[in-house]
């Protein structure tokens, strides 16, 4: 049976509406400052922002592209995509960290098989795992009802077809 | 040679007349020399011999086996000497091979001189008055003393039952009174006005007034040497006794001496509370003489009442006529006309208001109308004749004779449905409520028939009729079949009996109780056994066994035997339920095992104490119970595994991409690592 709602329960789900409401409003001008503090960093890090815009499409893609609750896609796409990038990244980073050198970087078709490439396994990951995982629960869920149905067969030898009857105490 | 032919031929006719009966293996009885002279209408007599004395003269009488004996009376008179009783010498339920079956065997002294009267009709010795008194009176009265001494009463006395015990013919000694039920064997004309409306099973064992009364008869018949009313019937006879009164029908106008006169009247007298009793007797034979008493006569009517072709003048007589007539006396006691003759012609207004009052009760009650008017005819009968028997419905019986009755309609297999009757709608009440006087035997015996009816509206075993048949007879032996021919009376003979039941085959498959058994353990235990009785019919099996295990084994506890092997194996094979009451198979088989050891030993108490167990049987129901608990929460766990695929396939979706989004990090960071830790070094 429902409980009725005390009115703290109901004072807290306001306060948590509210906060919600808030919270939402705070998100939007988070991302707003993010946006802009990354806005403010393009002019002295320009050569990495080309870089990583460019290799990390893919990882753009599996974002956008991925609908549902459980959005996962970009952080495994995302997460090998950066694997196959980061060579080049502190390449970059530690040669000659300019337009010029990022471009040339991503003229070479090794930097972009590696960010796609790397990209692509993590698509592959990300989708031969969850069958991986469903049939790791398949049989362990097989392994305890045969575990459970052995228990109960051992109980019926104990006890005879009446232990299968509901105890009405 | 000759001797050798002899003996040749007395065995050839020992083997021909069969082998005689043992009784205590003691006294034999020769199936062979019957003795018609000293047979009793219901029981014949044998020669019999003791073994330890053979030269001891004896008889033995073969009881009828369907008819209830009177063994508390057997019980009372065993080896009294009396000089005016024939000695029992020994009783007790035998072999009888000439019928093959257990029947109840009396041996007695056996008299030299003959039967005093052979018939009603014939002719006996006549006794002068001077003989009369020391050869006839005195034994008899000392008989008689002796007897209600021991608080029985003899219920046989007529000449018909009187024997020269002697050649001379100078002692007179009463034959048997315990081979058929009290005045079974009586003529009409030797009981009472009220025995004698009863049925001859149904008489009762009464009073020694009864056997003062038989006496009174008796005097007459020696005195005169004959039957004075021999060309009368009885239905005469009982109507002459209550218009006459018993004295002038059976003295009439014959002339017997002075001194007998004040003590037949005195014997002979039909108001019970005025016959004389032994102290009476004892002054009279001390000498002392007392005006003689005179008969009083119910009032007649000033006219009769017409009933069924006839006029009655006397309620009693009306009474009687009504009784025999049931169905036809009905209608004028309800039309008022017996109502209105007690008023006008018997000028009994009280009466006559009494019936009408009743009258009024049965047309404006309620309930079945046939059972209301049994009632009230049987109440009017009542008032019109309150010393007359139980009359209902052409049973007619004295309330301690309700018992005898039973067992004879029982034991011949006829219809009981009267006898269930009287004591379900409480017709004996009624009787004594009908008693002018209190009496504590009266009052005892109301309570007992409260309680008959208690356990004749119980149907399941123990209860119902069999428990009234045991209840009221309580030397009867067990009728069950069951047990066969054996005799049973004592509820310590009942198991080895059984005993002897197992051995036979095709039994084993049938319960060692049935209605009769379980009555007869129900009215001979000494204890209240009637919770385990009910228990008997228990729907449950186990619980049923059980309870009948209990009994067994308290009266193998008690009574013995120790070892009843047979019956413990028969236990033993009917023991399934109450094994099968234990849940754990593991448990049943130690309890099968140990139950085959038991019944090796014969006790069926071990047996009751392995299979009830208290502990043992709590500790199965709370270890069964915890094993169901079990076994229904793995049900309940394999039904919601098997019943939310959808949900374990979206659960899975959602931990593999999980797991794939961890993987991709940890591989980027692990990246991350190894780039770094390569560019710094």
């Amino acid at each position: 049976m429902a409980k009725k709602p005390s009115a703290v329960a109901l004072a807290q789900a306001q306060a948590a509406a509210k906060a919600k409401k808030g919270g939402g409003g705070g998100g939007g001008m988070n991302k707003a400052v993010v946006l802009m503090v990354l806005a403010a960093l393009v002019p002295f890090s320009l050569p990495t922002v080309t870089l990583l815009f460019f290799t990390m499409l893919p990882t753009l893609a599996a974002w956008a592209s991925e609908k549902g609750t459980n959005k996962y896609a970009w952080l495994c796409v995302g997460g090998l995509n950066f694997a196959g990038v980061i060579k080049y990244l502190f390449d970059l980073w530690f040669g000659v960290h300019t337009l010029d050198e990022a471009f040339n970087l991503l003229s070479e078709a090794n930097v972009l098989l590696w960010a796609y490439g790397a990209s692509g396994i993590g698509w592959l990951m990300y989708l031969s795992m969850p069958p991986m995982v469903a049939s790791w629960l398949a049989f362990t869920t097989d392994r305890r009802v045969a575990a459970l149905k052995a228990a109960q067969k051992r109980l019926v030898e104990e006890w005879g077809d009446e232990v299968t009857k509901k105890n009405a105490a | 040679m000759a001797e050798a032919a002899g003996a040749m031929e007395q065995q050839e006719a020992q083997a021909a007349a069969g082998p005689p009966g043992v009784l205590r293996e003691r006294y034999l009885i020769r199936s062979n020399q019957p003795l018609p002279d000293l047979s009793t209408p219901n029981a014949e007599a044998f020669v019999a011999e003791d073994k330890r004395d053979p030269k001891r003269a004896l008889f033995a009488l073969i009881c009828r086996p369907d008819l209830p004996v009177r063994v508390n009376v057997m019980r009372a008179i065993k080896g009294m000497q009396s000089g005016g009783l024939m000695q029992m010498v020994e009783w007790g339920p035998m072999n009888w091979p000439p019928i093959g079956r257990q029947c109840m065997t009396v041996i007695y002294e056996r008299p030299v001189g003959k039967r005093l009267m052979t018939n009603m009709r014939s002719e006996c010795r006549r006794i002068d008055e001077y003989a009369m008194t020391p050869k006839v009176v005195e034994p008899l009265v000392a008989a008689i003393r002796e007897l209600t001494s021991r608080g029985i009463t003899h219920r046989s006395i007529r000449t018909t039952n009187l024997f020269f015990m002697d050649e001379a013919g100078e002692r007179i000694a009463l034959g048997d009174c315990v081979s058929s039920p009290p005045g079974f064997d009586q003529p009409l004309l030797f009981e009472t006005i009220e025995s004698g409306m009863a049925n001859n099973v149904a008489r009762g064992s009464g009073t020694y007034s009864d056997d003062l009364y038989s006496l009174g008869v008796t005097l007459v018949f020696l005195l005169l040497g004959r039957n004075p009313v021999a060309h009368m019937d009885d239905d005469t006879i009982l109507r002459m006794k209550m218009q006459q009164g018993s004295y002038n029908v059976l003295v009439g106008d014959e002339r017997l001496p002075l001194a007998f006169v004040e003590l037949l009247r005195g014997l002979l007298c039909d108001d019970a509370e005025q016959r004389w009793d032994v102290e009476g007797l004892d002054l009279w034979l001390s000498g002392r003489r007392l005006s003689p008493l005179q008969p009083r006569h119910e009032k007649r009517a000033a006219r009769g009442f017409p009933f069924n072709g006839k006029e009655y003048f006397h309620c009693r007589e009306l009474a009687a006529a009504m009784a025999r007539n049931w169905d036809a006396a009905i209608p004028p006691v309800l039309e008022g006309k017996l109502e209105l003759w007690l008023r006008r012609a018997v000028e009994d207004k009280e009466r006559a208001q009494a019936v009408a009052e009743m009258v009024r009760v049965v047309l404006n009650g309620g309930g079945e109308r046939r059972i209301a008017t049994d009632q009230l005819l049987c109440k009017v009968l009542m008032l019109l004749d309150p010393a007359a028997p139980i009359r209902y419905k052409g049973f007619n019986a004295m309330p301690d004779g309700v018992g005898t009755a039973l067992a004879a309609v029982m034991a011949q297999k006829s219809d009981t449905r009267l006898v269930v009757e009287v004591i379900l709608r409480e017709v004996p009440r009624l009787w004594f409520e009908a008693r002018k006087f209190y009496s504590p035997d009266n009052s005892l015996m109301e309570g007992n028939f409260r309680e008959l009816k208690n356990y004749m509206t119980q149907t399941g075993l123990g209860f119902g009729l069999e428990r009234c048949l045991y209840e009221m007879n309580d030397a009867l032996p067990c009728q069950s079949p069951l047990i066969g021919e054996e005799y049973i009376t004592e509820l310590k003979e009942l198991l080895p009996a059984l005993n002897a039941t197992a051995g036979k085959q095709g039994v084993s498959k049938q319960w060692p109780v049935d209605r009769h058994i379980a009555a007869f353990m129900g009215a001979r235990a000494r204890s209240d056994i009637d919770r385990n009785l009910t228990q008997l019919s228990d729907p449950d099996q186990g619980k049923a066994f059980m309870a009948l295990l209990n009994l067994f084994a308290v009266f193998q506890y008690r009574l013995g035997p120790e070892q009843l092997t047979a019956l413990a194996a028969w236990i033993g094979a009917l023991a399934a339920p109450a094994v099968a009451a234990y849940h754990s198979r593991d448990k049943r088989k130690e309890l099968e095992k140990e139950l085959a050891k038991l019944v090796r030993r014969g006790s069926v108490v071990e047996i009751y104490n392995l299979l009830e167990n208290p502990g043992e049987r709590d500790k199965d129901e709370n270890d069964f119970a915890w094993a169901q608990a079990q076994y229904q929460a793995a049900d309940d766990e394999v039904k919601r595994i098997q019943g939310n695929e959808e949900d374990r396939d979206k659960e899975a979706t959602r931990i593999g991409k999980q797991t794939a989004a961890v993987t991709g990090i940890l591989i980027a960071l692990i990246t991350t690592t190894i780039v770094v830790i390569l560019k710094v070094w």
